[in-house]
């Protein structure tokens, strides 16, 4: 065996996307280059759930894909189990598997016994165990009684849960969740979280790297996070600690009727009040719309001040909510999105 | 696990594509239905036979014979473009990842491909040869069975050879199945398929000489039509095997680029 220090690790990890166009089929061709990941690093330790956060494209499944060898790094290194992802990608392929949104990466005219007994022979699973590992997943699941049909005939949510069969199947040492509830039912999400939680990293002991958008899931799962914004890592640490050293500090929650622009931009250059995040429409009451605002205080005194503020500016604060920051929260300081 | 492989991807793709009733009977309606067209295409010429010249002999076939082989040459050349084309559906099916994530030997998986295709030909040989037999009386003039053996093993190994170098083309261009279906009209003419290879123009045989298809019809048709000895057919028998050591090698190496190349420009997925 190897000597490592993490279970996964990346040094400075750059991946460019080329595409080059030619213009009215003659000329010269127009290349773009678009950056997806800017020197990225972080490790995980064994054992870890990791989850790596982020807007829409901003590099997650990128970073994903160059761990568990699916595409090349431009720059940069990256290890699993102190293993080389592009120069010893065999033996990286043979101790990670990967699971992703969706619904890819099985064979729709097989049954859901025989997909995973397909991948057990490509991952060459010992013969006498592929039986027995087949009705254990399947039945870790609960898709015991429907492993005999043919997946087409599955729901969403029964192809889901047998992709992370077949991302067990190998018994992988690191296994990579590139979105794994994404468009599910809320609590069919809700079992596939308890499962990757309780069974595959208390129970089994898998380190796990998981993207997601979704920051409930991140919250309630992952024991460390990290930002990604524009393919740079901008945050990671444990969630709390990342609260604690976010000057994001508490959080006022304000629904307000009558939200002016004149008054949300100068709630921004009150004392105490570090940044006025998002103002989005929420809905209506007695026929005037509702704007929900999200403010960063430094502390729980600014709030007087802010309400003091808005009843000046003839706003109706119609709630208020003080809360300590949240994952959400945090992933609006660091990306800046709502 | 090379095996275990083959024997994987093979299962997998017979289930996929050729598992159900529907898939049986085109596969064997199909290539009959063009077969007999060959056939009665020759007939308003009032001749049962067809004049095969090679290396300055003139062999005389049994036209339906010619046909025959004609068309069972062609349907597995096609079969071998199907296999080389099933990588291509493992992209669009979303499935080439999970493939290609595993550590297994990808000439295994090229192997299992091209393995249940041959498979699945074995169905539309039978029921291709039968009805041939059954209702055309082909004349079989067999001299030399080792000949002819030899000649149906090498044109099948040098058509699963080139059917892997078009699977491994798969994984490298994602308009691959564009080429490959492209080959077919091409090939069907230059190959000697339709009529004997002296009726072709002379500028053209340089191109049907490059075709493992060329001389797999040649030795296979002259071995069991013409009566044909392992000396009469011994230059399309060698040519065939440098082709399956050409098409094996082009496959390994593109394999292992086309793999190497989609990861660097991110195409595994991308359509």
């Amino acid at each position: 065996m190897r000597g490592y220090s993490s279970a996964v690790e990346a040094r400075e990890l750059s991946r460019d996307y080329i595409s080059a166009r030619r213009n009215r089929f003659v000329g010269r061709k127009r290349t773009t280059v678009v950056k997806a990941l800017d020197n990225v690093s972080f490790e995980i330790q064994e054992g870890e759930l990791f989850g790596l956060l982020g807007p829409n494209g901003a590099g997650k499944t990128t970073t994903v894909k160059i761990l568990c060898t699916l595409l090349e790094p431009t720059g940069g290194h990256a290890f699993v189990k102190g293993y080389d992802v592009v120069k010893e990608a065999k033996h990286v392929r043979s101790i990670v598997n990967m699971v992703a949104g969706g619904e890819r990466m099985l064979y729709y005219r097989l049954t859901g016994r025989e997909n995973l007994t397909y991948f057990a022979d490509l991952y060459d699973v010992p013969r006498k165990e592929v039986s027995s590992r087949v009705n254990k997943l399947l039945e870790l699941v609960g898709l015991s009684e429907r492993g005999n049909d043919e997946v087409e005939k599955y729901s969403k949510g029964m192809k889901q849960r047998l992709q992370i069969c077949r991302g067990l199947i190998n018994d992988p040492e690191v296994l990579f969740l590139d979105e794994p509830t994404l468009g599910l039912d809320v609590n069919i999400a809700k079992d596939i979280r308890r499962f990757i939680r309780e069974e595959i990293v208390r129970e089994q002991g898998k380190t796990v790297l998981l993207t997601t958008h979704y920051m409930y899931e991140a919250e309630e799962m992952c024991d460390r996070v990290g930002f990604l914004n524009n393919g740079r890592l901008v945050a990671v640490g444990q969630p709390e600690e990342l609260k604690r050293k976010t000057p994001s500090g508490f959080s006022v929650e304000l629904m307000v009727i009558r939200l002016t622009d004149d008054a949300f931009e100068g709630l921004k250059l009150l004392k105490n009040v570090t940044k006025v995040i998002a103002t989005e429409y929420v809905g209506e009451t007695e026929g005037e719309k509702i704007d929900r605002l999200i403010i960063n205080v430094e502390s729980d005194k600014a709030v007087p001040a802010v309400l003091d503020y808005m009843s000046a500016k003839h706003c109706r604060v119609v709630s208020v909510n003080l809360r300590g920051p949240t994952l959400e929260d945090l992933f609006m300081f660091y990306t800046g999105e709502t | 696990m090379f095996l275990r492989t083959v024997l994987a991807e093979a299962r997998k793709n017979i289930k996929q594509y050729f598992f159900t009733a529907r898939a049986l009977f085109w596969a064997l309606a199909l290539p009959l239905g063009n077969g007999l067209y060959l056939y009665f295409l020759y007939l308003p010429f009032g001749s049962r036979t067809v004049n095969l010249e090679f290396t300055s002999r003139v062999f005389t076939l049994d036209l339906a014979g010619f046909t025959l082989i004609g068309q069972l040459l062609y349907s597995f050349f096609t079969m071998m473009l199907l296999a080389g084309v099933a990588f291509d559906a493992e992209r669009w099916q979303g499935t080439l990842e999970s493939v290609l994530l595993s550590p297994a030997n990808r000439i295994a998986i090229l192997l299992g491909m091209a393995l249940a295709n041959t498979l699945s030909y074995v169905w539309l040989l039978m029921g291709v040869m039968f009805s041939w037999v059954m209702f055309l009386n082909v004349s079989v003039v067999i001299s030399d069975l080792p000949a002819l053996l030899a000649s149906v093993l090498l044109s099948y190994l040098s058509l699963v050879a080139l059917g892997m170098s078009l699977e491994a083309f798969c994984i490298h261009s994602r308009r691959a199945h564009m080429y490959v279906n492209m080959l077919q009209e091409p090939i069907m003419f230059l190959s000697g398929l339709i009529f004997p290879l002296q009726s072709m123009p002379e500028a053209l045989l340089p191109i049907s000489y490059l075709l493992p298809l060329t001389f797999g019809l040649i030795s296979v048709r002259l071995t069991l039509l013409g009566g044909a000895s392992i000396f009469d057919v011994a230059i399309p028998l060698t040519i065939l095997g440098i082709m399956i050591i050409i098409f094996t090698a082009s496959a390994v190496w593109l394999v292992g680029y086309a793999e190497r190349n989609a990861k660097a420009k991110a195409t595994l997925t991308q359509f």
